[in-house]
């Protein structure tokens, strides 16, 4: 450890790349970065400055300091577009950017410049074997966003016990159906927007309970529609069979 | 420098055969050169493109003072180049004159002359004028600032200098005289106490010097105008201003103004109007035919910018949906001094707001936020809804208030929709309380944890740690206290939305405290802590607080069982009958409480605050089968005897679980008399009952009146009561006849208070609220409602100030006189001093 102590503070920067080097090949990524930091800003603009870039950024990699990762990574596929690590630089860039998306119900600006980060690797080098790889990764980013907007929406549902929020739960639930045509939440989307407004009606004045229940109903068709025997199947008949029991009842 | 004119073609594209680089001290030539971009063996023109920038680029570096660029040889089209680059000085000392040097520190600090910093032109330049500008801006008009730099030797460190400013601040620039000619209607004083921040020299006037700065005359001219405005003088305007120079120091302004005519209001019209009748819109704008045409107010009740919360036209539709709304008041006709008004009104079509959404949160989770909106999708726009919004999302603590902004995007006249995307900051909500200090006979030291933004779910989940489990708005709290003669323990839990579905809050607390005795050796300093007679307290709550939306949204209805057991081991302090034995207090506590003060927590300029609680335990001699009348007789013969250890004996049966009923009242409202004078009156009731008359009510839970009202170390559920003027709980039912040692500090079963306070406001600094107050008091106690007398007060009077800091809290100072004797004395008790501490409003 002693020399490593007097190779961090002396000022032969031949021997600093050297230890920095071996300590990068057998793992030891804490103490290497330390003499990385010191020997970057020297090695700019010479010639080894593309190898002690990448072991820089692959050493912020390895120890999990994935902003930084992601930035350096970046930063070296625009200094070397020649370099033959461009390719894994890039896509350790992106990976880095993916790692850095968090759980669905925080903010996802990181994980819509993660997804933005994936397609331009996937744009940039269609032949990469990471590519299904990258692509699972953007799918699996884009299935979190669509989970947060549900997840918004269905809250929108659940307070509405104390709060009446039904209109935002059906307004959000639409959005969503829309902005996300096809996502696996759909059956979900579906029954919670019959569910809000069945619930919206029975709860409304009086005379506006049948226009509301009509909308129930309508809701109900297009769940039926595309699910025709779905997880929900049970409440959703219990469901329409009280609406249109209360719609002949208003007839009468 | 002898210069040759070298041959150089324009057209020509010369190969670079050399570079050197001269003049640098500090830089090596390859650094240089590599950040040049040139390379030998690369073809340019010469001069061209190529080296234009890359003497650019080394000026923009704003490292170099001076960089010339050289053709020293010509061989055919190669060339050698040398680039010759004076490095800028950097800063060795700075030297301040004229001033200070505490006044200088923050000039330094605030321009960046740090050691080492590259000293240019432009720090040069920027220094001067932030120097002067800030003393013009005190008034200093004739502040002048000189910077020089002195080249200082050292070969070993190259290039340095020592920045010397001299700073001559000059007078400070008074005006003598605001002369103003040209004024009927309103006289020069009137006029002079319009302008706001300019004014004449008056020794008498103190918060308000009499200094000359330009930026603020030219708003006190504007707020001239205005004055005549509001009078009616809609063409009033200042047609010349002078500045005359009286003396070196002084200065006399002369306004010339010309008044123009007095008008009045003729008809206002609505146009376009549809969704608000003509009477409505005419009621909000509250001017009539025949008003003083006052230019602001008209203005005011249109539109108010700065203000979200006016009550204006514009409001009254952005309220109602109305975003794409637009209100034009014309000045239709003007006949003679009366003008008639069209107020022109595009209504625009109702705006629903379509996607909400949070940017920002990344600790706080969605629906922590989500779920306090008051504006949702689907619903329809309301300013009023975003301006709420944004102040209780800065009331829930996890986020910067002052970084809390609204965006409306995607906004569709068209379709009448709009999204809004809320902007959050997240902020530290934890707290950590460490603390030492010496009370109570000992050290005494405390460690409390506070986290605002907690999440008990994630408590056993590792990843969570980051480095807590935050983000479900959950409060937790845990805190020790330890001393030689007590330790103190106590963890709480507060979720605000308890189950998710509704906003109950359920709030867990639980705590455990040890106090001691101790002996003192006779002729020694100290004691010794006797371990073995002890008082140990263990208990905990469980509440729901629900925020009822009937009859108001300000109402609270709160629940809570509380559960406590007191164990007394040798513990004969004369504060209960029995010093061995143990007590249990089992109770449910029901609350209704209503908050509607305004605007500022600290300091409410109106509103009232009322509560009603009652606690009860359950009446356990109604099935225990203790014959309480015997024990009862058989106490009051031991009292007769004298026996203590029977009276403990038989009070431990009489307390074994306690069994009462407290109910407590307390009213307090806010009236504002003037400006920020406010009045605070208060009104306080409290009445400790027992359901079983024999079995009595227990030692417990009683009101303690007098003093600042400082719970301090509670060992007995008590309730101190301040009233001011009187020493600390001190007083005691007036109508108590044996007023032995036994029964002196027993506390009261009923009690009553009232007050009237006089606050006035110093300070609304955020650092610090200041305000002062004046109060009268009065409150006694009562054994019983036999003895109750609502008009036989222990009354005080007195003055005091309180200053509230974020970081601290609240302090006060109170001085107060009781006019009453308190018991046992015959005289009016006098001048008593309060220090109050914590939250206490």
């Amino acid at each position: 450890c002693s020399t490593y102590q007097e190779t961090l503070k002396s000022d032969d920067i031949g021997a600093k790349y050297a230890l920095a080097d071996s300590l990068y090949d057998i793992g030891k990524y804490k103490k290497s970065l330390k003499l990385w930091e010191q020997i970057v800003p020297v090695y700019r603009g010479r010639p080894q400055a593309e190898r002690v870039m990448y072991k820089y950024s692959d050493t912020y990699y390895q120890l999990g300091d994935y902003y930084l990762a992601g930035y350096n990574f970046e930063r070296f596929v625009k200094s070397y577009p020649k370099s033959t690590k461009r390719e894994d630089a890039a896509f350790k860039s992106a990976q880095s950017y993916y790692k850095l998306s968090p759980r669905y119900n925080l903010d996802q600006g990181d994980t819509q410049r993660a997804m933005d980060k994936l397609q331009e690797f996937i744009n940039s080098y269609p032949e990469s074997v990471q590519i299904p790889v990258a692509n699972d990764m953007v799918a699996e980013l884009g299935t979190k966003i669509e989970k947060k907007e549900f997840e918004i929406a269905k809250m929108y549902n659940k307070i509405a016990v104390s709060q009446f929020t039904y209109p935002a739960a059906i307004k959000s639930m639409d959005n969503f159906l829309s902005d996300f045509p096809g996502s696996e939440f759909k059956e979900d989307a579906l029954f919670y927007r019959l569910d809000s407004a069945y619930k919206f009606a029975i709860g409304s004045r009086r005379d506006l309970v049948t226009e509301r229940l009509e909308a129930a109903k309508q809701y109900h068709e297009t769940l039926i529609k595309y699910f025709p025997s779905g997880k929900y199947n049970e409440e959703a008949t219990e469901m329409i069979t009280d609406i249109n029991e209360r719609l002949a009842e208003a007839i009468n | 420098q002898a210069q040759r004119e070298l041959p150089l073609d324009r057209n020509t594209q010369y190969e670079i055969a050399s570079i050197k680089v001269t003049g640098t001290a500090t830089y090596n030539e390859g650094t240089v050169i590599a950040f040049t971009g040139l390379r030998v063996g690369e073809k340019l023109y010469l001069p061209g493109e190529k080296l234009s920038n890359v003497i650019k680029k080394l000026w923009d570096l704003e490292l170099f003072s001076d960089i010339n660029l050289y053709v020293t040889g010509l061989d055919g089209i190669k060339v050698d180049l040398r680039l010759d680059i004076q490095e800028v000085p950097e800063l060795n000392e700075v030297k301040v004159r004229g001033i200070k040097e505490k006044k200088a520190a923050p000039f330094i600090k605030d321009n960046g002359l740090n050691k080492g910093a590259k000293v240019t032109e432009n720090l040069i330049t920027t220094t001067d004028n932030y120097i002067e500008n800030y003393y013009r801006k005190k008034g200093y008009f004739n502040s002048k600032v000189i910077v020089n730099t002195i080249d200082t030797p050292d070969s070993i460190a190259g290039n340095k200098v020592n920045m010397v400013i001299s700073v001559d601040k000059g007078e400070r620039v008074k005006i003598d005289e605001i002369i103003f000619e040209g004024n009927e209607k309103l006289s020069d004083k009137k006029l002079r106490k319009a302008m706001k921040k300019t004014k004449e020299r008056n020794p008498l006037r103190i918060w308000k010097r009499s200094k000359y700065i330009k930026a603020d005359y030219e708003l006190d001219k504007v707020a001239i105008i205005d004055k005549y405005k509001e009078k009616g003088f809609r063409d009033a305007r200042i047609i010349s201003d002078t500045i005359i120079k009286t003396e070196d120091d002084r200065i006399s302004l002369k306004l010339n103004v010309e008044e123009g005519n007095k008008y009045y209001i003729g008809d206002i019209k609505f146009i376009g109007n549809t969704v608000y009748s003509d009477a409505q819109l005419a009621a909000k704008i509250g001017l009539t035919r025949g008003d003083v045409y006052n230019g602001i107010v008209l203005k005011e009740r249109i539109e108010q910018p700065g203000d979200p919360d006016a009550d204006d036209l514009a409001n009254l539709y952005q309220n109602s949906g109305y975003l794409f709304s637009n209100i034009n008041p014309v000045e239709v006709n003007v006949a003679n001094d009366t003008i008639d008004f069209e107020i022109r009104i595009q209504e625009g079509k109702l705006a629903y707001f379509n996607k909400i959404t949070i940017k920002g949160n990344d600790k706080t989770k969605d629906h922590v936020i989500y779920r306090e909106l008051r504006t949702r999708p689907g619903q329809q726009y309301s300013k009023q809804a975003v301006v709420t919004t944004i102040r209780e999302l800065g009331r829930l603590g996890f986020f910067d208030p002052e970084q809390l902004t609204p965006e409306f995007k995607n906004v569709d006249q068209n379709n009448g929709t709009l999204d809004l995307e809320y902007n959050v900051v997240e902020q530290g909500a934890s707290q950590i309380e460490l603390q030492g200090g010496f009370g109570g006979g000992g050290f005494v030291g405390t460690l409390g944890l506070s986290f605002n933004n907690f999440s008990i779910q994630n408590i056993f989940n590792k990843d969570a740690y980051q480095p807590l489990p935050m983000g479900d708005g959950q409060k937790f709290s845990l805190r020790a206290q330890a001393s030689q003669l007590f330790q103190t323990y106590s963890v709480s839990l507060t979720e605000p939305w308890f189950g998710g579905r509704k906003p109950v809050q359920l709030s867990a607390s639980f705590s455990h405290t040890v106090q001691f005795l101790f002996n003192r050796t006779p002729g020694q300093r100290g004691f010794d802590v006797d371990r073995d007679r002890r008082f140990l307290i263990t208990g905990g709550s469980l509440g729901l607080a629900k925020r009822l939306t009937w009859p108001d949204r300000n109402f609270t209805l709160s629940h809570a069982i509380s559960f406590q057991h007191f164990d007394l081991r040798n513990y004969n302090t004369g504060l209960f009958t029995f010093g061995n034995g143990s007590s249990e207090n089992l109770a449910y506590t029901i609350g209704l409480s209503r908050d509607n003060t305004f605007t500022n927590p600290i300091f409410p300029l109106g509103g009232s605050k009322f509560s009603i609680t009652a606690k009860v335990t359950p009446p356990y001699s109604l099935w225990n089968g203790v014959d309480y009348e015997q024990l009862d007789g058989e106490r009051q013969q031991a009292v007769l005897n004298g026996d203590q250890t029977e009276i403990g004996i038989i009070d431990q049966k009489r307390f074994d679980w306690l069994e009462f009923y407290k109910i407590k009242f307390n009213g307090t409202w806010y009236t504002r008399l003037y400006d920020k004078l406010v009045l605070q009156s208060n009104l306080e009731f409290g009445w400790l009952g027992a359901y079983n008359q024999n079995r009595g009510v227990p030692p417990f839970e009683r009101f303690f009146l007098g003093g600042d009202g400082l719970g301090g170390f509670s060992l007995d559920g008590r309730e101190v009561i301040r009233l001011r003027g009187y020493p600390n709980q001190s007083v005691t039912p007036l109508d108590r006849v044996n007023n032995s040692a036994l029964t002196s500090n027993d506390g009261a079963t009923i009690y009553n208070k009232f007050s009237l306070e006089l606050r006035y406001p110093i300070s609304f600094n955020p650092q610090a609220t200041i305000y002062a107050l004046t109060f009268v008091e009065g409150g006694s106690t009562y054994d019983n409602f036999r003895d109750y007398n609502p008009f036989q007060l222990n009354r005080s009077a007195g003055a005091g100030i309180r200053i509230f800091m974020p970081a601290f809290g609240l302090l006060g100072l109170d001085f107060g006189y009781g006019f009453d004797p308190i018991p046992g004395l015959t005289s009016p008790n006098g001048w008593e001093t309060h220090f109050i501490i914590g939250q206490q409003f």
